[in-house]
């Protein structure tokens, strides 16, 4: 019981302190506002309406099957309510209708697309085919549902031997962001792709998106960076967590605590359990006011989001706790938990991506708390994974909690018991 | 006041090539304030840390109401109460939650906790600030809840470790009233300080403690007049009319006079009662031309005991 009221109180404080705010919510939230006002894609309160009837045009200048799949998907019944789809063939006018705000999107499927996935009767090799999107500069929600549900289409295709299980998957997961209409087409898919003939094992499509009149983006970059900032600011929050042991010790309240009829062993745990508290308590405003403030979706498994975040939590707190139970004071605490938090963040992408790492970089990523953080939270809000697919990112952070809070436990206890 | 309620023996503390304490051994009965006065880095803190069980004694033991330091320090922790040197409150906290956090660490809660809070609040004077955060409390009214957290469970004894250091003399007295009050009603207290005059003001009896071993132990009266029950007369002459030299002799030989000596320009004089020789002694200045400059008397005191004891000023 002491221990939660010892906890209950670190948390009380660290959250009565303006000046801790500031670094545990304060500015994850207004870097990643300013990353997603950078990159465009940051809704601030639903100016637009984005979960129905979105009006997009699609420039289908493929004669061949692969662009009708499209054409199909696109304009049939399951994603009618979802977006109001008008065809044309010029694609100058279709652009300008973005620009005149009349449309949301330009979807356009180029001449000789399928000619380029089918491969020909004669053997001939054959290219990678693009399609492109463009989109209002000014729309958020919009862009992110049409490139989706074109990521889908692709995806079907390029896994056809998995197709209907993938599509039927992908589609479910995002669900929660795109509605059920898109759920829909794990029906569509099969009965579309088992028409077709194609060497799905071999040709691959890409996808190009840009927005008129600017240059090329990636549409999921705020919905990447929150989770990023929310993991490399909570290290800093869980290393100033644990230095608050050494704070407590330098202004007297620790060696108090310890005249009072109160087990060492429960003052150390109460103030872990009070860092564990507070950090669970930061990663979820964040996650709370992203979604509520900028519309930012954490995916569709809450028990993997919960998991994730609970072991990220306990995982940071642990070396916290490991690494200020060797300093010598709370200087050296600052210096080295500022040191960490940095190269941490830098190695384990909460700054960028970790997906094109190789060798001792990506070595040296994976020894970072914020790579398993991060793998596990993009898999849940950007590929919309569920529970099971997170169960590594989960044990290795779990075991990493385990292990340096089972070293720092008897650490501290050797430091205070004199 | 007769019952012992901590008798410490032999205590030693050694930190790698410091000896902090060595062989401290006193024993303060109920009902009693008991003070160890010294200077800083005497080994104060160090006593009263190690019988408020956060240092284990090196050799030696203390019993605290007939529970060992050593051996039974949950016991030992039950029944004493410690006000330390530091401000040690949370200061985003506010009076009454720090008041309500300390108390459940010494396992009080409910309407039990609610009324030692509001009682505690009114001995030290705070119950109207009782809802602002500590941080926001001038130095005295935190050395008052400081205190106030070490009465909340209505210890036996209470250990006060320099309560009074960097507070205004408004805050002081009111601390020391404090102490009294509580004294009067029946609370034992060990206190430290560096103040002679704090320790002469509130102690039954005082042990004088420096260089981690206790010199001297008794009342105050016992302790001065193992320097002798004189009082010191320092005068300053102006020398410019007289030799003041030849003047130690005739005032020496005063009737009441102990001894007379002069450095500089000025006499010290050592006298069983300063009012029965200061007539004689001015007179006999008058007489020869020296005019008076300047004069004080010394009555005997802790200061002087300690000077008397260690060649050295309390303060150094």
């Amino acid at each position: 019981m002491k221990v939660l009221r010892i906890a209950w109180k670190d948390t009380l404080t660290r959250f009565r302190d303006r000046k801790a705010l500031i670094g545990l919510l304060a500015a994850p939230l207004i870097i990643s506002a300013l990353i997603g006002l950078a990159f465009g894609n940051i809704n601030f309160g639903g100016s637009e309406p984005p979960l129905s009837h979105i009006p997009i045009i699609l420039v289908n200048e493929d004669d061949g099957q692969l662009g009708q799949v499209y054409e199909d998907v696109l304009t049939s019944d399951a994603l009618a309510d979802l977006l109001d789809v008008t065809k044309m063939d010029d694609l100058q006018a279709a652009r300008i209708q973005i620009e005149q705000g009349e449309a949301r999107a330009v979807v356009h499927i180029p001449t000789g697309f399928s000619n380029q996935i089918i491969p020909a009767s004669t053997g001939a090799s054959v290219g990678q085919a693009s399609i492109k999107i463009f989109t209002d500069p000014t729309s958020t929600v919009a862009p992110v549902i049409v490139k989706s549900i074109i990521e889908q289409i692709s995806a079907g295709i390029n896994t056809v031997n998995l197709a209907a299980e993938i599509s039927a998957q992908q589609a479910m997961e995002y669900a929660g962001i795109l509605g059920p209409e898109l759920a829909r087409l794990a029906e569509i898919l099969p009965e579309e792709l088992s028409q077709e003939n194609f060497d799905f094992e071999t040709q691959k499509l890409s996808l190009n998106k840009s927005q008129v009149g600017e240059v090329q983006q990636d549409i999921n970059a705020f919905a990447y960076f929150v989770p990023g900032m929310a993991v490399y600011f909570l290290m800093f929050s869980m290393f100033g967590g644990a230095r608050s042991i050494l704070d407590e010790e330098s202004r007297g309240t620790l060696p108090r605590l310890m005249t009072t009829p109160t087990p060492i062993s429960e003052i150390i745990l109460g103030k872990m359990g009070g860092t564990f508290l507070t950090g669970v308590l930061q990663f979820t405003i964040l996650m709370l006011a992203s979604r509520y403030i900028f519309q930012l979706s954490w995916g569709n498994s809450l028990l993997g989001l919960a998991m994730i975040v609970l072991l990220t939590v306990f995982a940071a707190s642990g070396l916290g706790a490991l690494l200020t139970s060797f300093t010598r004071n709370q200087l050296q605490a600052n210096v080295v938990g500022m040191t960490v938090s940095l190269v941490f963040g830098a190695l384990g992408g909460s700054f960028f991506s970790t997906q094109n790492l190789t060798g001792a970089l990506d070595f040296a990523s994976r020894l970072t708390i914020n790579r398993w953080a991060m793998d596990g939270l993009t898999k849940l809000t950007i590929s919309g994974a569920g529970f099971n697919e997170v169960l590594t990112e989960a044990a290795v952070l779990g075991v990493i909690g385990l292990v340096t809070y089972a070293l720092a436990i008897p650490a501290f206890q050797r430091r205070f018991v004199k | 006041m007769s019952e012992t309620i901590l008798k410490a023996q032999d205590l030693h503390k050694r930190f790698d090539k410091v000896h902090a304490v060595q062989g401290v051994s006193f024993d303060i009965r109920q009902g009693e304030i008991f003070s160890l006065l010294g200077p800083n880095g005497a080994g104060k803190t160090t006593t009263i840390s190690m019988l408020s069980c956060l240092l284990t004694p090196t050799k030696g033991d203390a019993q605290i109401d007939g529970y060992s330091v050593r051996t039974q320090a949950d016991k030992v922790k039950q029944v004493i109460g410690v006000v330390p040197q530091e401000i040690s409150l949370y200061p985003d906290l506010s009076a009454r939650e720090n008041l309500a956090f300390w108390g459940r660490m010494y396992g009080m809660g409910g309407a039990q906790l609610k009324e030692r809070i509001e009682a505690v609040l009114d001995i030290v004077g705070l119950s109207q600030r009782a809802k602002e955060k500590v941080e926001t409390y001038s130095g005295g009214m935190k050395r008052r809840i400081n205190i106030a957290v070490g009465l909340l469970h209505q210890p036996k004894i209470l250990f006060m470790d320099e309560p009074t250091v960097g507070i205004d003399p408004q805050s002081r007295r009111r601390i020391l009233d404090t102490v009294l009050e509580l004294n009067k009603k029946g609370l034992t207290v060990l206190y430290t300080t560096h103040y002679m005059e704090e320790a002469a003001e509130l102690s039954h009896r005082i042990g004088i403690i420096d260089h981690g071993k206790l010199i001297a132990l008794g009342t105050q009266e016992e302790l001065t007049r193992t320097v002798g029950e004189y009082d010191t007369l320092h005068i300053s002459v102006d020398g410019s009319k007289t030799d003041p030299g030849a003047l130690v002799e005739p005032i020496g030989k005063i009737k009441g006079v102990h001894r007379a000596s002069l450095e500089d320009s000025s006499f010290i004089i050592q006298a069983e009662d300063a009012n029965t020789v200061l007539a004689g002694i001015i007179a006999q200045l008058d007489k020869a031309g020296a005019r008076v400059l300047n004069l004080r008397v010394d009555e005997p005191n802790l200061e002087a005991v300690f000077l008397h004891l260690t060649g050295r000023a309390l303060r150094d």
